[in-house]
C-alpha cells in the first residue's frame, strides 16, 4: 500500500517535472528587461583605399565553355568564333574486332559532328551556325586575326528552322536536335557527308573546325567544350585487302583536343576604373580599412558593398552576368590566394548604370571573428571567362563615386544590469 | 535491531532514494522559487523561504518550522536528523494589455539538512530561492533603418536564479527560549540571451548571450520563546549586503539588498489543533528606483494528527519591484496534507496553492502544486 503510494507520489511529480513554458508576449516598458537590443548603422565612406584591377585569371582556352557571338553595335562589332581541333585515329585502323590486324583508313563515307548548346538567348530568331574547316594547326596562341576570315565554308544549319521541324530532325540534311528541359541546353547533331567529312590519313585523321554565328538580331550563345562537347562520330572505310574500297567501320566517338575562343575586338585595356569580368577575365581588389569599433562590437548583421559604375555594363544584352564578393587568405595583390569559404553575389545587367550592391555580411562577420584574416576584398566574375560581359567601377579615387560599405551592427546587450 | 525496524529504516531509505532521484532530475539552474512577471524589471521575483508544510498554511508557520529555512531557531528542536526537499509545478496565466498567456514551470525551491550537534546545538545547511530570474519575453517592435521601416521580433531570456545557500545554528537556552543565528551566501547564475529576428532576411539575426554570475552575503538571526504552554511567539531578523552581477568577471551592477525583519504567533490550544500567524517585512527599496519596501502576511492552521494532518492557510502582500509608485500586491490561499512513513521516518507533504497578483495593469492567476519529501533516518 505504502509503495503504491509513493509510486503514485512519484508519478505525479515526474509528469508535473516535464512541463516548462516561459515564453510571455512583453508589455514594454513595463514588464520588459531595462536594457534593449542597439543597432547602429553606418556609412564607411574612406574606409576602402588602395584599390586596383588585373587581368589574365581565366584566358579563353582555360573557359569551360566556347563563346560564340556577332554583336554589332555603335562602337563595332563583337565577334567571336568557337575554333576547336579534334584528333583522329591515325593513318590505320583495325579491319576486324577479333583481330588486332589493321588496314589503312581509306577516307570517311561520313562524320557526325555533335555540339552542345549550354546557353543561348532565346529571344534571338533565326540563329544560324556556320561551320568551317580550320587549319589543324590551331592551339593556345591562335589568334583571332591568324584564323578570321574562315574561308573553308562546311556547312550552315539554322537552329531555329531545325527546332522547328517534325521530330526535330531534318530528313534532307540529316542534322538533328534534342532539347534537354532538364539541363536547359540544346544537343545539335550536324551530318557531315562524304565531301565535307575528309579524314586525311596523313594527317592522322586530325580535323580544325571553326564556328560563326548570326541572327536576325544580336547573336551570342555558348557551346559547351569537354564532357560537354564538341564529339565527333567518323563513318571511315578501312583496306581490308580484300573487299575492293575497303570495309566499312564505325570506331569510337571522339572529342576536342583543343577548344578555345577568337574574339575581336580584344578588352578595353585597364585604366584607373575597377574592372570586373570580361575574357580574359578581370578582378579588382579593394582593401579595407575595417574599423575597431565594427570589429569589436557584439554582432554585424548586414554589409553591403556600393560601387558605382564608370560606364554601362558591357556584354551581350541577354547575358546578364554574376559578380561575387570574397576575401583572401593573405594579400599578395593580383596574385592573392582567393578565401573560397565564403562569398557574397549580385547580378549585372549589361548597358546597366544602376549602383552594384553586394551583400558582404558573411565577410565582414569573418574579419570580426578572425582579426587576422586580410580585409581585402577580391570582386570578380563568378563564371570567369564564361561571358564577355565586364563591368567598370569607379576606383577610391574618384571621391564623388568611390566605393562604399555601409554597415549594420549590434552593439554588447547589456546583460547583467537590473 | 528487530526485523520490523529494519524493514522500516529500509522504507525509510528507499524513500530517501525516491526523494533524491525525483529532487535532483532537473539541472539545478531550476533550482528556483516562484517565476513573476513583476521580477523581470527589477531583481527578480523573492523565493518563499517556506517547507511545503508551511506554504500550505500560506507561511504562517514558517517561523515556527525547522524544516523552513525562514528562522534558525525552530531548530534547536529538530531532534534528529532530517533532509528535506521540495518541488512545484505552477500553472501561471498572465493578463496584461488585453492579453492572457499561459505560462507553465517546475521548479525545486528548497533542499536542506539539519540535524542535532551535542545536547543543546543544532545545526543546518541546504540552500532555498532567494531570487529567481527565470523569465523569457517576446516583443513585437519596428525601426527605422537604411531608410526603410524594418519589422522584427526580440526574444529576450534569462533562465537561472540566485540561490540562497545557508549554514545555521540553533541552541535552547532554556524550556522557553531558543535562540538561532544563520550565515547566507548568495550565489547563482543565469543565462541571458537577446535575439532579433527580422522581417527582411537582408538583416541577420541578432543572437547575444552571456552568462551572469551573481553573489552576496547575509547574517540573520532569530529568537523563539515559549510564552505559555501551546503558545509561542518568534521573531527574526535579517541582513544581507549586496547583490554583484558579473559578465565575464566584469562587475556589470551591484545592487543592495533588503533588510527584513518579521515575526509570529503559534497557538497549539490542542495536540489536534495549531494556528500561526506572521507578519514580514523587507526594504526592498534599497535596490533602487522601481522597488518598494514590502510588508506581507499569512496566517493558516494545521488540524489533526501529526501523521496526516490537514493544513490551510491564506497570505498577502506586496511585491518588491513594478511599474509606477505604487507596490504589486499578491494574495493566495492555500491547503495541503501530508502523510508519514516508515514510522516516521519520510513524510510527503502535498501542497495546493492559488495567488492572484496585481498591480500595473497586470494580474498573474497562479496555481501552484508543492510536493514535499522529508527524511528522518
Amino acid at each position: 500500500m505504502t509503495r503504491r503510494r509513493l509510486a503514485v507520489a512519484g508519478a505525479v511529480l515526474l509528469v508535473a517535472a516535464c512541463v516548462e513554458r516561459l515564453t510571455a508576449p512583453g508589455d514594454c516598458p513595463d514588464y520588459c528587461p531595462s536594457g534593449q537590443i542597439t543597432i547602429v548603422d553606418t556609412l564607411l565612406t574612406t574606409s576602402i583605399s588602395r584599390d586596383s584591377s588585373y587581368r589574365g585569371y581565366v584566358l579563353a582556352y582555360q573557359s569551360s565553355v566556347m563563346l560564340a557571338a556577332h554583336l554589332p553595335s555603335a562602337t563595332g562589332t563583337l565577334d567571336s568564333r568557337p575554333i576547336f581541333r579534334i584528333n583522329g585515329y591515325g593513318s590505320r585502323f583495325r579491319i576486324s574486332t577479333t583481330d588486332t590486324t589493321t588496314g589503312a583508313i581509306l577516307g570517311a563515307d561520313s562524320a557526325r559532328l555533335q555540339l552542345y548548346l549550354v546557353r543561348r538567348d532565346t529571344a534571338t530568331h533565326n540563329l544560324r551556325l556556320h561551320l568551317y574547316r580550320l587549319p589543324i594547326t590551331i592551339d593556345t596562341s591562335t589568334t583571332f586575326g591568324s584564323v578570321v576570315p574562315f574561308t573553308d565554308s562546311l556547312r550552315s544549319v539554322n537552329i531555329d528552322t531545325l527546332l522547328a521541324q517534325p521530330g526535330r530532325k531534318d530528313t534532307v540534311t540529316g542534322d538533328s536536335v534534342v532539347v534537354d528541359t532538364v539541363n536547359h541546353r540544346l544537343v545539335l547533331s550536324l551530318k557531315l557527308d562524304s565531301p565535307t567529312a575528309r579524314y586525311v590519313g596523313t594527317d592522322s585523321g586530325t580535323v580544325a573546325y571553326g564556328i560563326r554565328i548570326a541572327a536576325d538580331t544580336l547573336a551570342s550563345l555558348a557551346l559547351g567544350k569537354g564532357s560537354f562537347g564538341p564529339v565527333l562520330q567518323w563513318y571511315i572505310r578501312v583496306d581490308s585487302g580484300a573487299t575492293p574500297g575497303g570495309v566499312a567501320r564505325t570506331p569510337g566517338t571522339l572529342g576536342a583536343g583543343f577548344a578555345s575562343f577568337v574574339f575581336n575586338p580584344p578588352p578595353a585595356p585597364l585604366d584607373s576604373t575597377l574592372a570586373v569580368g570580361g575574357v580574359p577575365s578581370a578582378h579588382s581588389l579593394l582593401r579595407v580599412a575595417f574599423p575597431k569599433f565594427i570589429r569589436d562590437s557584439s554582432q554585424i548583421i548586414r554589409g553591403t558593398l556600393f560601387l558605382v559604375p564608370a560606364v554601362p555594363a558591357r556584354g551581350a544584352p541577354a547575358d546578364s552576368f554574376v559578380i561575387e564578393a570574397r576575401t583572401v587568405f593573405a594579400d599578395f595583390g593580383a596574385k592573392s590566394p582567393i578565401d573560397p569559404r565564403l562569398g557574397d553575389t549580385t547580378v549585372i545587367h549589361p548597358d546597366s548604370t544602376r549602383t552594384v550592391k553586394i551583400e558582404v555580411t558573411n565577410l565582414l562577420q569573418l574579419w570580426a571573428a578572425d582579426s587576422t584574416h586580410p580585409t581585402v576584398l577580391v570582386v570578380r566574375p563568378q563564371a570567369e571567362a564564361q561571358f564577355f560581359g565586364e563591368i567598370r567601377l569607379y576606383p577610391s579615387v574618384a571621391p564623388a563615386f568611390r566605393p562604399t560599405l555601409q554597415v549594420t551592427f549590434v552593439r554588447r546587450f547589456p546583460f547583467g544590469v537590473p | 535491531m528487530s526485523r520490523a525496524v529494519r524493514w522500516t529504516g529500509g522504507r525509510a531509505v528507499g524513500t530517501a532514494v525516491v526523494a533524491v532521484t525525483l529532487l535532483s532530475a532537473s539541472p539545478p539552474v531550476r533550482l528556483s522559487g516562484q517565476d513573476s512577471q513583476f521580477g523581470i524589471r527589477g531583481l527578480g521575483t523573492p523565493g518563499r523561504w517556506e517547507s511545503v508544510r508551511s506554504r500550505s498554511t500560506g507561511g504562517a508557520f514558517g517561523p515556527f518550522d525547522p524544516l523552513s529555512p525562514l528562522m534558525e531557531a525552530p531548530l534547536a528542536d529538530i531532534g534528529q536528523l532530517t533532509a528535506t526537499a521540495a518541488g512545484g509545478t505552477s500553472h501561471r496565466d498572465v493578463a496584461v494589455g488585453g492579453t492572457t498567456t499561459a505560462l507553465r514551470a517546475t521548479r525545486f525551491p528548497l533542499m536542506g539538512v539539519a540535524g542535532p550537534v551535542g545536547r543543546r546545538v543544532a545545526v543546518a545547511a541546504g540552500f532555498t530561492t532567494y531570487l529567481d530570474k527565470s523569465w523569457d519575453v517576446t516583443l513585437r517592435d519596428s525601426l527605422l533603418l537604411r531608410g526603410v521601416l524594418q519589422r522584427h521580433t526580440d526574444e529576450l531570456t534569462s533562465d537561472g536564479s540566485v540561490a540562497d545557500v545557508r549554514l545555521a545554528a540553533a541552541s535552547r537556552l532554556s524550556r522557553r527560549i531558543a535562540i538561532g543565528a544563520g550565515v547566507h551566501v548568495l550565489a547563482g547564475s543565469t543565462r541571458m540571451t537577446a535575439e532579433r529576428r527580422f522581417d527582411d532576411s537582408s538583416f541577420q539575426r541578432v543572437r547575444q548571450s552571456a552568462e551572469v554570475r551573481y553573489d552576496g552575503l547575509g547574517v540573520s538571526g532569530s529568537v523563539l520563546i515559549g510564552v505559555a504552554p501551546g503558545l509561542s511567539i518568534a521573531g527574526w531578523a535579517r541582513s544581507d549586503n549586496r547583490l554583484r552581477a558579473k559578465v565575464a568577471e566584469t562587475t556589470s551592477a551591484i545592487t543592495d539588498l533588503p533588510r527584513m525583519a518579521g515575526g509570529g504567533l503559534l497557538f497549539a490550544p490542542s495536540p489536534s489543533a495549531r494556528v500561526a500567524a506572521s507578519a514580514v517585512w523587507r526594504s526592498w527599496s534599497r535596490a533602487g528606483v522601481g522597488a518598494f519596501d514590502t510588508w506581507s502576511w499569512s496566517a493558516g492552521a494545521e488540524f489533526g494528527s501529526r501523521r496526516m494532518p490537514i493544513r490551510l492557510g491564506a497570505r498577502g502582500g506586496q511585491m518588491p519591484s513594478g511599474p509606477g509608485t505604487k507596490a504589486p500586491t499578491e494574495v493566495a490561499g492555500s491547503l495541503g496534507t501530508g502523510r508519514a512513513f516508515a514510522q516516521g521516518r519520510a513524510l510527503i507533504d502535498l501542497g495546493l496553492e492559488r495567488l492572484e497578483r496585481r498591480g500595473g495593469g497586470l494580474i498573474e492567476r497562479v496555481w501552484t502544486v508543492l510536493v514535499g519529501l522529508t527524511v528522518r533516518p
